[in-house]
């Protein structure tokens, strides 16, 4: 019977399918090629399946692809290409399977799974899936060097190679390093002379109280922050509306950060905070609804037609956006087919993804796409706002009242009883008068009242459990999954989901467990890379296979348990490098170690950076006197919701604030000049790890800028009282925090005669604002000597020292 | 042939995990994109490897140096310009015989026939409607491509889409990827210009370098709602110093930057920095120059219908474009796009088309005669489309829907064939039927036009090497000559 039963099955495989393999197939997963690592053309091949996994699985049509691909079912995924094959022939294959996948060659050939399949135990090797490691302090020759145990581990590196540690840097050059590393701004003439004349033994150590305790320390440290959490004041991508609120999650991280909230709290409260316990404290409530924000600040195609592909599109982007910011993995790889490289599966990812899909992070998907926002009252505001609103509903009523009586007037006087077209145009004096000054006042209390006050976030919604989607696309489903953390990390069976909840909270306190290898490994370095220009691991947001291997892995765990024993205090990690002799070394160039180590990447020296866009920007802002230090709040000129540009290209962005950087509305595809020329983050994708280029553009916009020209020309205001001997000196210790040498003394001088020999042309001052920019230069009549002196500080701003830290 | 997938964020084909995985090219100082790319191009002889943007040799022939692509912004019709349908001549009124898409912007109704007469222009015959006189004449030079598809309906992601590559993630511009590619010719202007470009649907995403570096983004001079004699290049001009005063800020700037420099030991980026303060001393001399179309005959100025109210906009974009090739810029993109979404006549196609048409026939053929009689269209890459095209079915009375699913762009010059049709929509126009040309399709060949090999001009970015075709894009090698 059995055989009776093959033999039929051979003959309808050798009748109905091997000729339509044969025909359509073979050529592209034939002997000769094999698209997608798919060959057709024997068994073992056949049951084995293509990257995108099994083509046939017996007596399964949901995870057998090749159904799903010659029914045309997915736009992307169709087979074969040139045309869609007979419904007939779609039937026999279906039949084919539901036989069992009858084969003549099913008996004799042995199938061996895919090189893919994760071997769990192998993989977990991988240096940063290994639990973070407690190395012991290694021992140097040098022991005088070492204040810090990070100093030990940097010297044993260096002693190694035979390289000795610079010098420690002279007070001048610390103050500016430590000023400008903790606030992004320079220290002003005034604390550098109180610095220089403070001759205790913990001087360095109070300066960095001193900065730490600084509000400008939350806009610096946040601002980086807000680089690995792409935040954005509108969506860009294809409909650029503006987040209207978005403001209130970049306050929050700016007071986080200057709270020094623990890192593991931080997190937490930014992937579950609206699932946190009750807090009696409305505020604390508030504070964490605005934290999710982080989930929602991603650019979104919000014209998408395909609405089950927005909300897959979104979910891509946060579980993207949370793998490479939190822990350094790329896990989004995983939505189309297993991770090429690390040990992500797609079960994985649809595990992730369902925790998201059972997340309202969408209002409405029909275009253009609305986002959720949670109310954040106060019990102060929300009563101030009912008292407006009872205020408002009085006028209505009397308005009403009012309008009735105007009507009744009205009737009686044109005698008839059906009122005109518009009433209001034909009320007597004295009812329009009360009426229009009513209609008045309800403006008003309109306008002092507000909007409710909203901030993007999360919410709970229904939990789901997803189908993997086959090839990334839902049109092809395959086997559903349940919500859990990834298989690769062996704490994850501990946190396991209820049904009844989306598995947020668990997700954060997984990634928060000290036992995660990731998270503490990921931020630590990251840390070290925005105090020393490179992290101790290079790849800053890829921990995986693609991303580079530690530089000093011991020194990257001791580190990440710096962080975890502070217990994720920030502050104190700033504190413990600051104070360290690695950190204090100068910049002083040594040609032997540089013969070694031309790269610096064992820390001989400090390395010599160029500050960040905001830096550069706060800093010429800063000097010329013109710097805006209020904090917080909507720089958003556009209500929430509205277009920055809609198809007129007509544009609604405005950077004409003197506030600092980081409160710069961030508009993705239309970023401010400034921030677009010096490497700013893109906004929409994160980065940990900016890039510092050097373009003309920017060189353009240092000597043409009405932004640079008028810092000029402020900052020369200031000089022009003194006399001129002393005018060059303070404009060196104003913008570049030293006293000039002789020798610069004598050159600055010699410039600012030239221009006195030689007049100066009269120039020709326009007042008319300067186009879209954000600074309009003054028109005043200039002297001659202003002028030149106006030339000498426009020259410091552009020098490489003013924007050069060592 | 297997067709192109572009489901999402794909990773590169597993071939390349091997190389990938060498250490030794893992941790360069460098990074791996510009090894990646050296493998790929020669250095001229003189390359200054500091410099990003030097000119490069590439290893495949390069048929054209440069390209200037004219986007149509909106999507204009294909079976209302060069994808001469005549069964939807006849068919009139009907209902379309097969599916219309999933995914649809808008309603829409029965198959409306295209309101223009089409006529065979030159040797090869090709049917154009009368919507391009002008263009139709240079029929013989240009290359018809009436199978190109992408994947979104709505303006945002289909424009992306066609400038990216993707329209759900962030990607560099196909601008950034050939000037990544080739560097430019001449180091005193930008290498990639984006002229009038628009504010919207994606805006700076479509000439941004997203995560290659800053040295291949696109300059854009002035905005799509604002005059063509508007579009400058920013910040050439201080209005309170002059040059000779410039000069000397610039030489005491030198001195003190060389001081800087001294103390601190030799360092590339620093001696970046003084160098680029000269490069755009010169670059704010020659940008004005390029813009100043005086010394231009007046015959050419007629030619692009400099003297026309309706063309002298898109008139003198084209001539600009035209003096950005010459003097070596390698990208060149110009729009159609006025204060509204130009070609998107879901209404009134009749009125819209014919101004839109009216605006930038003239120039389009100008553009093309003047780049042939100056031995410039040989090696010039002209591309021209919008972001899809249109439905062959009515929308409201008179109107036509965005269609993504088969459209039609062209090109000419840079070593395609001319007077040649390349793919085929459906009987009615709707979707791309034969030598289907995908969006990554029509990048691999605009890569391969200029020497470059889409699969091997990658950038390593967060774990993966990133192509402008992702994993998809094929080379419709037929259009070359």
């Amino acid at each position: 019977m059995a055989d009776d039963r093959d033999k039929a099955g051979h003959a309808f495989f050798e009748k109905k399918i091997r000729p339509v393999l044969v025909r359509y197939c073979y050529e592209c997963h034939g002997e000769e090629r094999q698209e997608s690592d798919l060959r057709l053309d024997n068994y073992k091949d056949l049951m084995r399946g293509g990257a995108t996994g099994p083509a046939v699985v017996a007596n399964n049509l949901d995870e057998s692809l090749i159904i799903h691909v010659l029914k045309y079912e997915d736009e992307e995924l169709q087979m074969p290409p040139e045309q869609k094959l007979s419904d007939e022939i779609i039937d026999d294959f279906v039949k084919w399977i539901e036989m069992g996948v009858p084969h003549p060659d099913s008996a004799s050939v042995k199938i061996e799974p895919r090189k893919d399949s994760v071997n769990w135990e192998t993989e977990r090797e991988f240096w940063s899936f290994q639990p973070i490691s407690d190395p012991p302090i290694p021992t140097s020759n040098n022991t005088n060097w070492a204040t810090q145990s990070l100093d030990h581990f940097i010297l044993a590196g260096l002693e190694k190679h035979g390289l000795t540690p610079a010098p420690e840097a002279d007070r001048t050059t610390l103050i500016r390093r430590v000023t400008f590393a903790l606030t992004g701004l320079p220290p002003t003439p005034e604390q550098i002379d109180t610095f220089l004349k403070d001759r205790s033994n913990n001087a360095y150590e109070k300066l960095i109280e001193r900065l730490l305790e600084s509000p400008a320390y939350g806009e610096r440290w946040g601002r980086f922050w807000l680089d690995v959490v792409r935040y954005a004041d509108s969506n860009g991508l294809d409909e650029n509306i503006a987040h209207g609120n978005a403001w209130r999650y970049r306050d929050y991280v700016i007071k986080a950060f200057n709270d020094d909230m623990p890192y593991d709290q931080f997190i937490t409260e930014q992937i579950a905070g609206d699932l946190l316990e009750n807090s009696s404290d409305k505020q604390t409530t508030n504070r964490r609804l605005v934290a999710t924000g982080f989930l929602v600040l991603g650019p979104k195609v919000l014209a998408e037609g395909d609405e089950e592909k927005l909300a897959m599109d979104i979910i891509d982007e946060q579980i993207d956006t949370i793998g490479r910011a939190l822990m350094g993995m790329t896990i989004g790889c995983a939505r189309c087919h297993h991770h090429k490289f690390d040990p992500i599966s797609t079960e994985d990812y649809y595990a992730l993804a369902s925790i998201f899909k059972s997340t309202h992070t969408m209002e409405s998907y029909k275009r253009i796409a609305k986002w959720n926002e949670n109310e954040v009252f106060t019990p102060e505001s929300k009563a101030l706002f009912d008292d407006f609103n009872v205020r408002i509903e009085k006028l209505q009523q009397q308005i009403k009242e009012e309008t009735d009586k105007a009507n009744k007037e009205l009737l009686t006087r044109l005698k008839t009883d059906s009122l005109p077209e518009k009433p209001a145009e034909q009320y007597n004096d004295e009812h329009r008068q009360l009426l229009e000054e009513l209609d008045q006042q309800v403006a008003k209390l309109t306008e002092q009242r507000g909007e409710t006050p909203t901030a993007m976030g999360v919410k709970d919604a229904q939990p789901v459990n997803l189908n993997v989607h086959i090839r990334g696309s839902h049109l092809t489903l395959g086997k559903q999954v349940t919500r859990r953390m990834p298989q690769i990390f062996e704490h994850s069976s501990e946190f396991a989901i209820p049904d009844s909840q989306s598995g947020r909270l668990q997700f954060a306190n997984w990634l928060t467990d000290e036992s995660h290898p990731l998270t503490a490994r990921v931020m630590a370095n990251r840390l070290w890379r925005w105090h020393f220009g490179n992290g101790l691991q290079p790849s800053t947001d890829n921990f995986g296979n693609l991303g580079d291997m530690p530089v000093n892995p011991e020194l990257l765990d001791h580190a990440a348990q710096q962080l975890i024993k502070n217990k994720w205090s920030i502050k104190d990690w700033h504190r413990w490098i600051m104070n360290s002799s690695t950190y204090k070394m100068s910049s002083r160039f040594d040609s032997s170690n540089s013969q070694q180590d031309p790269a610096n990447a064992l820390l001989w020296r400090f390395p010599v950076r160029r500050l960040e866009a905001e830096s550069i920007r706060d800093s010429i802002l800063a000097v010329s006197g013109m710097l805006d230090r209020e904090m917080g709040g909507s720089m958003l000129h556009v209500k929430n919701r509205e277009f920055l540009f809609d198809h007129t290209s007509k544009d609604s962005t405005d950077y004409s604030s003197l506030r600092r950087s980081v409160y710069l509305p961030v508009i993705r595809n239309n970023l401010y000049d400034f921030f677009q020329l010096f490497d700013f983050n893109d906004a929409s994708v994160i980065n940990g790890n900016r890039e510092t280029t050097t373009v003309a553009p920017q060189a353009l916009f240092m000597m043409n800028s009405p932004l640079v020209e008028e810092a000029s020309c402020q900052l020369a205001h200031q000089l022009e009282a003194l006399s001129p001997k002393q005018q060059i000196p303070r404009l060196y210790q104003l913008a570049l925090g030293r006293l000039p040498t002789k020798q610069e003394h004598a050159t600055a001088r010699k410039y600012l005669r030239q221009f006195l020999v030689t007049p100066i042309q009269t120039v020709s001052v326009s007042t008319e604002p300067a186009e879209d920019e954000s600074v309009t230069v003054s028109g005043e009549v200039m002297t001659v000597e202003f002028q030149a002196l106006k030339l000498l500080c426009h020259s410091v701003l552009a020098s490489n020292e003013f924007i050069y830290i060592k | 042939m297997l067709r192109s997938f572009n489901q999402s964020d794909c990773c590169p084909p597993t071939s390349r995990r091997s190389f990938l995985k060498s250490s030794a090219l893992k941790s360069t100082a460098l990074g791996f994109g510009h090894l990646a790319l050296s493998s790929l191009i020669q250095d001229s002889a003189f390359a200054d490897r500091t410099n990003p943007l030097f000119p490069k040799l590439t290893l495949e022939p390069a048929r054209a140096k440069r390209v200037i692509f004219l986007f149509m912004k909106g999507g204009p019709s294909g079976v209302d310009t060069f994808d001469f349908k005549p069964q939807l001549q006849k068919d009139d009124g009907k209902e379309l015989p097969f599916d219309k898409p999933r995914v649809q912007f808008g309603a829409t109704g029965k198959l409306m026939k295209s309101p223009w007469k089409f006529r065979p222009y030159g040797e090869s015959g090709i049917m154009v409607s009368d919507l391009f006189p002008h263009v139709a004449k240079c029929i013989d030079d240009m290359c018809i491509l009436n199978s190109v598809h992408g994947t979104n309906a709505a303006h945002g992601g289909a424009s992306l889409k066609l400038h990216t590559g993707s329209d759900n993630f962030v990607r560099p511009s196909m601008g950034s990827w050939v000037t990544y590619g080739l560097g430019t010719e001449n180091q005193n202007l930008p290498s990639f210009v984006t002229i009038c470009p628009t504010l919207a649907h994606g805006g700076l995403k479509n000439w941004s370098s997203a995560f290659l570096p800053a040295d291949y983004q696109g300059t854009p001079l002035g905005v799509a709602s604002q005059p063509s004699t508007n579009a400058k290049v920013k910040y050439t001009q201080n209005q309170r110093v002059t040059r000779r005063q410039q000069r000397i800020q610039l030489d005491l700037l030198r001195q003190m930057n060389q001081q800087h420099m001294d103390d601190l030991g030799p360092n590339q980026e620093l001696e970046g920095r003084i160098n680029s303060f000269e490069l755009a001393f010169r670059m704010q001399s020659q940008v004005p120059e390029v813009l100043d179309i005086a010394d231009e005959t007046q015959e050419t100025q007629r030619l692009y219908g400099l003297d026309g109210d309706m063309t002298k906009d898109f008139g003198r974009q084209c001539l600009l474009a035209r003096r950005f090739a010459e003097r070596g810029v390698r990208f060149i993109q110009i729009t159609h796009s006025d204060s509204y979404v130009q070609w998107d006549q879901h209404a009134d196609l009749v009125k819209g088309h014919t101004k839109n048409a009216l605006e930038v026939d003239q120039p389009i053929a100008a553009l093309l005669i003047d780049l042939k009689r100056r031995g410039l269209l040989d090696d010039t890459l002209v591309m021209w489309g919008g972001e899809f095209g249109r439905t062959p079915v009515v929308q409201g009375s008179n109107g036509r829907d965005h269609n993504p699913e088969g459209f039609t762009m062209w090109m000419a010059g840079g070593g395609v064939k001319g007077g040649y049709k390349y793919g085929a929509t459906d009987e009615y126009g709707y979707y791309a039927q034969e030598n289907k040309m995908h969006v990554n399709d029509l990048h691999a060949t605009l890569l391969h036009a200029v020497g470059l090999d889409h699969t091997q001009l990658t950038y390593r970015y967060a774990g993966r090497d990133f192509r402008l075709t992702d994993v998809g894009g094929n080379v419709a090698t037929d259009i070359f000559a």
